[in-house]
């Protein structure tokens, strides 16, 4: 223990994290990074509340609004629903498939790079002249209006998160593919190393595809091509479609990996192998492919044929089957498990009831009969806040304190860990029901302002409490991480898990393993307790 | 399958503020009931599940070794994959009648821009903001878009669609009572999106023909 310590990964020079290759730390760097945002994120989202709780305009201008929106809405997807999920393919996988560290570790080094430059563009749009205000969509013919603020800077933080994307995708392919310990299969593989792979090939697949998109916008705009402009032939309905066919997959990207953070805690913390895992792994590849062919939901009312929307909503309503196979299965695992209710285990449950509520309320929208009348409005917003907003972030929360031992070599604060769940899970139902409410009742999106009408006031008073509540659950969650590093030693497998990252000392040596090449028996899996 | 068709016959009879709202009530309730269900089905075993088998020192330390059931995964597969064709189908069914105008509509040509509705009547008026119509008469719009995208929503007819430069989009809608109506600009288009709505002004079919300068 006493050597572990000595060599953990936090005791290093100022220098060695700037110029480190390895993969632990790289997966820190990630993750501080991807919190840093999510804080700036949320603060924007709680002054968005602030403004919507009461019609009229009481804190900001239209414009400093729509800015708020934009970053919100930009820095949650790519900088913590995208990018924290870096941070546990980096960490994980090449201890999960008992590698010394990722297939290219230069490129790994680079690819958090264009990722850290991307972050300071970000940072950029903060001063008031460089607001971007044409929400994450971007959107033309409107991004190309003066009105929406500096395109170039957008297209350009796209450009470098997408080198960063393709970076990461090819590493982490090459790994998993190349350098599996012996014995380690894709039938054996850890579900959340599945959840992580297919998001990165997602990923790897759809990114140019919205990299083209931008660049267009990008020479429309500044050289004055004309192929979103109707004035000059083109047609600003094709973005639409480029953009989706990346940015639906993104969701999948998001929530996958929470999928497998799922199914870890669950079956370690039931002592009980995941019920039905084939079908788990057929069912994250069934969603990763399918997800490429749905893309059009997001434009049901946008003025393309209305065969189309009918097909798409075809396959989009296929989505909930493969999604319905993995919430049964989750809930077979809890049959006849042994049962321990700590703060991850807590993370995983919540997520997965705010993941059904949030799939439940998604199905009506893949319907265009019932989408014609909640189309861009709070009624959306509510719905993918329960599956991106807290889905994720609850799976996310949920690994950071699975792996929270390991990462660090102490225990986290349970009370605070408690605390932390209970108020972000009041908070967040009260936050997004509301919110879904209100958009029944007719609240359009992107909203400054809203008429007076008694129903729309209370319901948004409401969600602006929810918000503060969620915040303060948020904030417990960090104390708990911060007071963890004082915490008791954890050991090697404090949850008794067969699963091979815990098999080394905690925190994990700079070689991961003490014996090259790692093994495995014939009829291992990571889920076999007795 | 019995109650489901009540409900329909339920919402089906009353007669709503505007058509084609009906239609949208019909999905809601297909929807909620369903939703409803499977929330429940899934909840409840699962807080069962939480409360019965908790580790207990020496008595429940490791949960059975249970790898799954072909049949019940069969089950759970089977099922959703009939429900959720089921709503698509009756939504397609459903989403016809919302998009397809009665014969007799009336066309009100609309143009949207940054931040102004402007309604063009056939007998050559023209409105801002202000879209005036006879009760009981099906309307058409055919909007477009001077500018930006932007997307038209009508609350009491519970219906919308975009309205995009360089195509003509429709949607149809058919008021059953006199009264002012707000509409909503859908689609973010800048700085004054949130105000750029639009008062639906139902009046009778005499007052209206005498308004708009009817022959």
């Amino acid at each position: 223990m006493q050597v572990a310590a000595a060599n953990a990964w936090y005791r290093a020079s100022f220098k060695e994290w700037i110029l480190t290759t390895d993969h632990k730390k790289i997966a820190i760097l990630y993750g501080l990074t991807s919190l840093l945002f999510f804080t700036v994120a949320g603060l924007m989202g709680l002054v968005i509340r602030l403004e919507l709780s009461a019609p009229g305009v009481q804190y900001l201008n239209p414009d400093q609004y729509n800015y708020l929106l934009t970053g919100h809405g930009a820095v949650m997807l790519l900088w913590w629903a995208i990018a924290f999920w870096g941070a546990f393919s980096n960490f994980l996988i090449p201890l999960m498939i008992g590698a010394k560290d990722v297939a290219f570790p230069r490129l790994n080094q680079l690819s958090y790079w264009f990722f850290f430059s991307a972050s300071v563009m970000v940072l950029i749009t903060l001063i008031p002249s460089q607001n971007i205000k044409m929400m994450w969509t971007g959107y033309p013919p409107f991004s190309l209006h003066d009105n929406a603020g500096p395109t170039a800077l957008y297209v350009l933080i796209i450009i470098l998160i997408a080198g960063s994307t393709l970076g990461t995708g090819v590493n982490f392919i090459t790994t998993v593919l190349r350098m599996r310990a012996k014995g380690i299969t894709f039938g054996n593989m850890n579900l959340v190393t599945h959840g992580l792979i297919s998001s990165i090939v997602v990923q790897l697949v759809g990114v140019p595809a919205f990299v083209g998109a931008v660049i267009m916008l990008f020479l429309d705009k500044y050289i004055g091509t004309g192929f979103f402009s109707a004035t000059t032939g083109g047609d600003p309905v094709m973005y639409q479609h480029l953009f989706w066919f990346y940015s639906h997959p993104a969701v999948y990207v998001m929530i996958l990996p929470a999928f497998g953070v799922f199914s870890e805690v669950l079956s370690t913390m039931s002592q009980k192998p995941i019920f039905g895992r084939v079908s788990m792994i057929w069912a994250i590849w069934a969603i990763a492919l399918l997800g490429f062919m749905v893309w059009a939901h997001h434009m049901f009312t946008s003025g393309m044929p209305d065969w189309l929307r009918i097909f798409m909503s075809f396959t989009t309503v296929l989505i909930g089957v493969p999604t319905g196979i993995k919430i049964f299965n989750w809930m077979g695992t809890l049959h006849k498990g042994a049962i321990k209710l700590n703060t991850a285990m807590l993370f995983t449950l919540g997520g997965i009831f705010m993941f059904l509520i949030g799939g439940l309320t998604g199905i009506p929208l893949a319907l265009p009969a019932f989408d014609i009348n909640v189309h861009d409005s709070a009624f959306v917003v509510g719905h993918f806040h329960y599956v991106l907003g807290m889905a994720m972030t609850l799976g996310a929360f949920s690994g950071v304190y699975y792996w929270y031992p390991k990462i660090t070599g102490h225990m986290y604060s349970e009370f605070w860990g408690k605390l932390s769940f209970w108020l972000m899970l009041i908070g967040s139902n009260l936050l997004y029901f509301a919110m879904m409410m209100v958009g029944i009742d007719g609240l359009p999106r992107r909203y400054v302002d809203y008429p007076a009408i008694e129903n729309w006031v209370s319901l948004n008073e409401a969600a602006t409490y929810g918000a503060f509540i969620l915040a303060a659950g948020v904030l417990c969650t960090f104390i708990s991480w911060i007071r963890g590093f004082n915490g008791p030693l954890a050991g090697p497998n404090p949850w008794h898990s067969p699963s091979l990252e815990w098999t080394m000392q905690s925190p994990p040596p700079p070689h991961n393993f003490d014996h090259f090449p790692v093994e495995v028996a014939d009829d291992w899996t990571p889920y076999r307790y007795k | 399958m019995q109650t489901l068709s009540m409900i329909w016959a339920a919402a089906a009879s009353a007669v709503p503020v505007a058509y084609p709202a009906d239609t949208w009530d019909q999905m809601y309730d297909i929807w909620i009931l369903l939703a409803v269900v499977i929330y429940l089905i899934v909840a409840i075993p699962m807080l069962y599940f939480l409360f019965r088998y908790r580790y207990k020192e020496g008595v429940n330390e490791v949960g059975a070794d249970e790898h799954g059931s072909m049949g019940i995964e069969i089950l759970w597969t089977v099922i959703p994959l009939i429900i959720v064709i089921y709503l698509a189908v009756q939504g397609a069914a459903f989403y016809h009648k919302q998009r397809t105008p009665p014969p007799d509509a009336m066309v009100v040509k609309t143009e949207a821009s940054m931040w102004a509705w402007q309604f063009t009547y056939d007998t050559g008026k023209s409105t801002y903001t202000e879209l005036t119509v006879p009760v009981g008469k099906p309307v058409k719009l055919e909007m477009t878009s001077k500018d930006v995208i932007h997307a038209f929503h009508i609350p009491a007819a519970k219906t919308m669609e975009d309205a995009v430069p360089g195509r003509v989009t429709h949607l149809w809608f058919q008021f059953n009572e006199t009264g002012e109506f707000p509409a909503f600009c859908r689609e973010y288009c800048g700085t004054a999106h949130a105000y750029m709505r639009a008062t639906i002004k139902v009046v009778s079919q005499d007052e209206f023909d005498q308004w708009v300068g009817n022959r």
